[in-house]
């Protein structure tokens, strides 16, 4: 990957289920705390609306997307949008495989919600890893 | 007639994610579907809004919309306009904080003390303008204020819910293989059999003229869905016969 | 599969299989050759939310009419399910413990919870809802739930 070019992360902030609510925090973790100079935050309404930057920032990048449910809004939208999905996260399995886990709140999520998004958070790390890694290998 | 449909207010968030201000829309939103006004107001994610189909999109045409965007790029309002109806209010944060003089609003995970300030104003805002849209007559057709009608005070008591799950009703019908979505038709029909507006010519005129408030009708396809509609509608009120017999 | 009855409520499609018999609750059994195999009908499983876990008692269980055979946990709520019939748990569906989403996917289908041999299938069947009542008592509960929204 050139130096220019960065992992965007795109969670699907759905505000109907505190799903959507950790999505939004594992996405802050990623770009944020865990691999701030790797990646980027696109918000997926300014991307569907025809943001100009939005819509070149995901058509020259690797995008990861983070849904909070089986409607998989975030994973959609890129497509639709023109962009590719370099790895698609789903917040249901995450919980599936830790199921003391439970997430619940919408404004404000519990400490097991918290932990998911942590959880999910790591995952994503890896995969930025991977991807920043073959981009350099690739140039 | 369009008094008895409309008993919520929708409330659409940008709940973007690249600025803090974008955290305090969506916690506005939350704190006035939650907290404020939950029995008279109703969300729909922005993401399924904007991906979801008819019935998702019908979200504005159906209710008097909120909009809370947190900057002036304006997602959750140009949304709205773009796929469904135009607002009947909006707020954007960063003018808010401005007129406020709340100063630099911070924290996208964990907002500081302004962006909550901004939280609390915003809500208190939406909340006011809530009572407003319901004490007001919202036409869909002209996305204006045409009237001032009494609230209507036989308000069902409902937790405000995600509109993923929808209170938006819609009938399918199929003509020579293709289906056809009538956005709110179950709703007129319980609407109209209510009033005691038996099938005729003059009802399904009515029911028409409703019907194309919250949908396009093409003229290729008009005849026929006519022709449906009133059928659906003899079905519906012979199906309430009993009901209407009681009363 | 059979033919089903359907109907709209909302902007949902609700599904009701003709060839099997229902609880109030929307638990499906069929009967074939001397096994029952039981499942969450579409208007329970669409109601019920994405599926995160499916815990079905074990193959050896012996239940009676009514008593619990399955947990079911969605992202909306937790349900306890009730088995529409008495006798002896043979089978669980190996596929829930993995993908439990088949229960969403394909509820009268690849999505069954488990398979019971009955012990008086007769005595239970009486009990049962044929699917067209069971579609007038699902209409009425879609309906209610509307209301209040």
């Amino acid at each position: 990957m050139s130096k220019e070019k960065k992992v965007i992360i795109i969670p699907c902030s759905g505000v109907g289920k505190s799903f959507g609510t950790v999505s939004r925090m594992a996405a802050y973790q990623v770009t944020e705390d865990d691999r701030p100079a790797t990646t980027q935050l696109v918000p997926l309404a300014l991307l569907v609306l025809g943001d100009e930057e939005a819509r070149e920032t995901v058509e020259n990048n690797p995008v990861v997307v983070i849904d909070g449910c089986q409607l998989a809004c975030a994973k959609k939208m890129v497509l639709e949008s023109g962009g590719t999905v370099s790895k698609e996260m789903a917040v249901l399995d995450f919980y599936r495989q830790n199921r003391e886990l439970k997430p619940q709140g919408i404004s404000q999520l519990n400490e097991g919600g918290k932990k998911l998004a942590s959880v999910i958070a790591a995952a994503v790390d890896l995969v930025v890893d991977e991807l920043t890694e073959e981009g350099g290998k690739n140039g | 007639m369009a008094d008895r449909l409309q008993k919520k207010v929708g409330i659409v968030t940008c709940s973007g994610e690249e600025l803090a201000e974008g955290t305090v829309s969506r916690l506005a939103a939350l704190k006035v579907l939650e907290k404020l006004r939950p029995d008279d107001t109703v969300t729909i994610c922005l993401p399924l809004f904007l991906a979801g189909g008819e019935g998702d999109r019908a979200f504005a045409k159906f209710y008097p919309t909120i909009t809370i965007d947190g900057c002036d790029k304006r997602c959750a309002y140009r949304g709205t306009q773009k796929y469904s109806n135009t607002p009947a209010a909006s707020i954007v944060i960063t003018d808010l904080a401005a007129e406020q003089a709340l100063g630099e609003i911070e924290g996208k995970s964990d907002l500081n003390a302004a962006g909550l300030t901004a939280v609390d104003l915003a809500a208190e805002q939406a909340a006011g303008q809530v009572d407003e849209l319901l004490g007001k007559h919202w036409s869909r057709r002209e996305g204006a204020f045409t009237q001032t009608n009494p609230k209507d005070e036989d308000s069902h008591e409902v937790t405000a819910t995600c509109s993923c799950g929808s209170g938006i009703p819609v009938q399918l019908f199929e003509i020579d293989g293709r289906k056809f979505e009538i956005v709110a038709l179950p709703l007129l029909f319980k609407t109209f059999s209510g009033q005691r507006k038996a099938p005729s010519d003059d009802t399904l005129k009515e029911i028409i003229a409703e019907v194309r408030i919250y949908n396009v009708i093409e003229p290729e396809n008009e005849t026929a869905l006519i022709d449906k509609i009133d059928q659906a509608y003899q079905d519906y009120w012979k199906d309430n016969e009993s009901k209407h017999e009681q009363n | 599969m059979t033919e089903y009855l359907e109907t709209q409520v909302d902007k949902f499609t609700f599904k009701v299989e003709k060839d099997r018999f229902y609880t109030t609750f929307g638990v499906w059994a069929l009967l074939y050759g001397g096994t029952a195999r039981i499942g969450l009908s579409d208007y329970l499983q669409q109601t019920s939310g994405d599926i995160a876990f499916a815990d079905i008692q074990p193959a050896g269980t012996v239940l009676g009419t009514g008593e619990a055979c399955a947990s079911i946990e969605t992202i909306k709520v937790d349900l306890e399910i009730l088995s529409p019939l008495a006798g002896k748990i043979l089978r669980v569906n190996p596929s829930l413990e993995m993908t439990p989403e088949v229960i969403n996917e394909d509820p009268y289908g690849q999505g069954w919870l488990c398979e019971i041999e009955p012990s008086d299938w007769e005595n239970d069947l009486a009990n049962l809802l044929a699917p067209e009542a069971y579609f007038e008592i699902m209409k009425n509960q879609a309906e209610e739930e509307l209301k209040k929204k």
